[in-house]
């Protein structure tokens, strides 16, 4: 993944690629933001963690209602209060709230 | 109006509603249900309490990073995404512009969310999340 290009999007303040496991390998920080590479370190485990439910509940789903649609998944995303991370795959990226694209982040992302 | 009934106006959103603390009490309106959209309460339900616990988690490493309190979640489907600001969610169709939108009026309509969310949420089935559970 170009985290380049991920930090293109508006409003970008980190972009970070990690392992299957959680562990962070590459990460761009927007020059004056808070994020750190440590909260990056953190927020890979998370996003790990959370594809892997969102995963199990999409399927889980599937199976019990018959609705489609669902699976696979193209990402997940959690709302903080100043900022939003967007996930999919191996990536992620960190977007200030009031200049979030989902869209084109989740499309970004896409592209992995 | 209402915002659930706000959320059914737009063109793509399947359906939409609002949970209450345990995810036992619900309305909401569209494509699903009334168990389908218990199941729906409580697995919204269930993400919130576990979003919002690891930005307690965040915030113990970067005090005030700006992620806490939790506004709410997104999963994005192949073709259904669903959102969840504070105790309301919408699923909606994969239509261009739509997710932004819709995330747009939740925002706006429900507005920030205070920390006392849970609190709030319990409290709706009467409950006082500072009372002993046992």
């Amino acid at each position: 993944m170009d985290l380049q290009k991920l930090m293109e999007l508006p409003g970008a303040l980190a972009a970070f690629t990690y392992s299957d496991r959680g562990d962070l390998q590459a990460h761009e920080l927007r020059e004056g933001t808070e994020i750190t590479p440590q909260m990056l370190d953190l927020l890979s485990r998370s996003c790990v963690a959370n594809l892997a439910i969102a995963g199990m509940e999409a399927r889980g789903w599937e199976a019990v209602t018959g609705q489609s649609g669902f699976q696979p998944l193209k990402g997940f995303s959690v709302v903080g209060l100043e900022w939003s991370v967007v996930v999919n795959g191996n990536s992620g990226v960190v977007i200030r709230n009031r200049d979030v694209d989902y869209e084109a982040a989740f499309a970004a992302l896409q592209v992995a | 109006m209402h915002i659930i009934k706000q959320l059914m106006a737009i063109p793509g959103v399947v359906a939409a509603g609002e949970y209450a603390y345990r995810g036992d009490r619900f309305s909401y309106q569209g494509a699903l249900t009334d168990e389908f959209a218990r199941m729906a309460s409580i697995l919204c339900r269930a993400n919130t309490l576990s979003v919002n616990m690891q930005s307690e988690i965040f915030d113990s490493f970067a005090e005030n990073c700006g992620c806490r309190p939790v506004q709410g979640w997104i999963v994005r489907g192949a073709e259904i995404t669903v959102c969840v600001v504070g105790n309301y969610f919408a699923f909606i169709e994969n239509r261009h512009d739509l997710l932004n939108d819709v995330m747009t009026i939740m925002r706006a309509k429900i507005g920030d969310i205070e920390d006392d969310l849970l609190v709030n949420l319990y409290a709706r089935i009467g409950g006082d999340a500072r009372e002993a559970l046992y």
